[in-house]
């Protein structure tokens, strides 16, 4: 209680001593004037007597003669003056030249009154905003105390807040840990989900990777005019991958890893391509649909040096392509499933008990045994390469669209891989002829990492499959090398493609 | 204990109280400073006004000297010179006296509250 009384008194006599001083500037100020104005009145008399001094040549005066007594006295010598300079220095000399120097003085006098004025405004306009500020301090000074009080409040609240935040957060991961912990023993759905969800983010970023690619086209589709067909492709590609993703995750149980099964669908449609190149229509069609999925927006307009004749070519195709890919959607889930079933035999093989077992999971096939991924970034730029690899069959349908456009896009050189392991199935010696023109760039950084030439039916299987791929296309580059002769053979190769279909 | 702290607070107080009187003291001496300055300045703007034929007397005691209006005005151009630079002595003069004050000040303030604690304990074991 004493220290409120106190903080409530302490304001008041702050402000009362504040305005005191105020005032008391005030009143010196007032002081100063005054002074200044005497000085100025004692001036303007001396430069009276100055100007009427010399008018005669002597007066008739009484002199001081101590304190007391006075004496009768002439002045002489009317027009000679000796003036305090200050400081103890004087100067003999006329009274005009007096004059000049009283006149001098005054100004120096009304400049100091002038500042003494302004002064003296300032601190009274100060000393009315102190007696504000006192009656404000005098009504708010209990309010003030009560801010304080809430402050201190709040303060303990959000430390309880934060308290709190913690163990909510940490719990999560912990079971997160044990869901995980219980997959590697029971391989129960419930670990099944933990695989969607952590697996999820390797295929989130091939998907953001494709979404951005599908946004660049759209934007670049938007630019163009004929936009129409290949929206429609995109979108219904992009949809039906969503499609795919939910099915997978829905279906735990069916997809025992749906991750591998994203993963390793391209390859596995290959297989069954391979194995089924007899039966085509229906396999051909779901990796084409896959493929385009998943590569589309990267073969094509990242890549493309003119990118409006192709679409314009390619808008009647796609048409073509989305009521296939319709037709085939049905198809597409049942394969799925097979999938999901290899994916599985895949998966059974490694338990995940760390972040580096998640990797395992994406065994790639390779002339049945599985071989390791490396790691995700590297992964993740072959996945994006599988991405090519199942979009090369589309990027093929492209070509033939493009026909016309080829000679000025030679960028399709990743996409040529993809393409050729599908074109494979269909048409062999089409694929090869076109293959080798666009591979030359992409040929020295892929080849060396897989030299395995046999490999070529479990190319489609993984995405590691694909410097296989290269490699074979490379011979058949180094046999056939046949630059100049793209456009033509493409386009006898895409027909036979249509043909099969 | 505590009376210890009260000697010490008391002398440190009495430090305080004579830097007090000093800083006033160099403040009083600045100001006469300023005013003499002032002065001269008007002296020297009134020899301005003089002519030649003028003579310039100095007041020296009781008796005026007479001086050369050039001469004079040399001197009171050395006056000015060294008026300025005593003023600026005496402002940093005054600075440092400033900051000495401050951190006495706060040693005063920390003495003062371990004072009071001592006290208070005292009063606790009484």
């Amino acid at each position: 209680m004493a220290d409120k009384s106190k903080r409530n008194i302490e304001p008041h006599v702050r402000v009362d001593r504040l305005r005191e001083e105020h005032e008391q500037v005030v009143k010196g100020c007032d002081e100063q004037i005054l002074h200044w104005k005497k000085v100025s009145g004692d001036y303007e008399a001396l430069d009276d007597r100055l100007r009427t001094l010399p008018d005669h040549l002597s007066y008739e005066v009484m002199v001081p003669f101590g304190p007391l007594a006075f004496m009768p006295g002439k002045l002489v010598h009317t027009n000679e003056v000796t003036v305090l300079l200050g400081d103890n220095w004087f100067a003999k000399c006329s009274a005009k030249q007096a004059q000049r120097i009283v006149d001098h003085r005054v100004k120096y006098v009304k400049g100091e009154l002038d500042d003494l004025l302004k002064t003296r405004k300032n601190f009274e306009a100060r000393v009315g905003f102190t007696e504000e500020l006192e009656k404000l301090s005098n009504k708010g000074s209990y309010v003030d105390i009560r801010e304080e009080d809430r402050n201190k409040e709040t303060v303990v609240t959000k430390g309880k807040q934060r308290v709190a935040h913690k163990p909510k957060s940490k719990p999560k991961l912990d079971t997160v840990l044990d869901l995980e912990e219980v997959e590697e023993e029971g391989k129960g759905v419930e670990g099944n989900e933990e695989y969607c969800k952590i697996l999820s983010e390797e295929e989130l970023w091939a998907r953001l990777d494709q979404l951005e690619k599908l946004e660049e086209q759209q934007d670049e589709e938007d630019r163009l005019s004929d936009t129409g067909d290949t929206n429609g492709e995109d979108t219904t590609t992009s949809s039906s991958s969503e499609e795919e993703k939910e099915a997978d995750c829905s279906q735990p149980e069916n997809e025992p890893a749906p991750k591998t099964s994203w993963a390793t669908n391209g390859p596995a449609n290959g297989q069954l391509n391979s194995q089924g190149a007899p039966g085509g229509d229906t396999t051909k069609d779901e990796e084409e649909h896959e493929e385009e999925a998943d590569c589309l927006p990267t073969i094509y307009f990242s890549h493309t040096v003119e990118p409006k004749k192709v679409r314009i070519n390619t808008g009647k195709n796609t048409t073509l392509k989305f009521s296939e890919r319709k037709e085939h959607s049905l198809t597409h889930s049942k394969r799925k499933k097979k999938n999901g079933t290899n994916g599985h035999s895949h998966h059974e093989l490694h338990k995940i008990s760390s972040p580096v077992d998640i990797y395992r999971l994406f065994v790639d096939v390779k002339n049945g045994e599985p071989v390791p991924r490396k790691s995700i970034l590297k992964s993740r730029s072959r996945e994006n390469s599988v991405c090519s690899d199942t979009s090369e069959s589309s990027a093929a349908d492209f070509d033939e669209r493009r026909l016309i456009c080829r000679n000025l896009s030679h960028d399709d050189a990743p996409h040529s891989d993809t393409s050729d392991g599908i074109t494979e199935e269909d048409s062999p010696t089409a694929a090869l002829s076109r293959a080798p023109s666009r591979f030359e760039a992409f040929s020295g950084t892929v080849v060396e990492k897989d030299p395995m030439p046999t490999a070529v039916p479990h190319l489609t299987i993984a995405p590691p499959a694909l410097p296989t791929i290269l490699e074979r296309k490379q011979e058949e580059v180094t046999t056939d090398a046949v630059p100049p002769m793209e456009p033509p053979k493409r386009v006898s190769k895409f027909k036979a493609g249509r043909l099969h279909r | 204990m505590a009376e210890a702290l009260q000697k010490k607070l008391q002398s440190e107080l009495e430090k305080y109280k004579q830097m007090q009187k000093d800083v006033s003291k160099s403040m009083s001496a600045r100001q006469k400073l300023e005013a003499q300055l002032t002065e001269n300045n008007i002296v020297k703007e009134e020899l301005d006004l003089m002519e030649s034929a003028n003579t310039v007397y100095k007041l020296i005691g009781p008796v005026l000297v007479k001086q050369d209006l050039d001469e004079a005005k040399a001197t009171v151009a050395k006056r000015l010179e060294y008026i300025n630079g005593e003023i600026q002595r005496y402002e940093t003069l005054l600075k440092e006296m400033e900051k000495k004050s401050e951190q006495h000040r706060e040693v005063l303030s920390s003495l003062q509250q371990e004072y009071q604690k001592a006290q208070g304990r005292a009063v606790g074991k009484v």
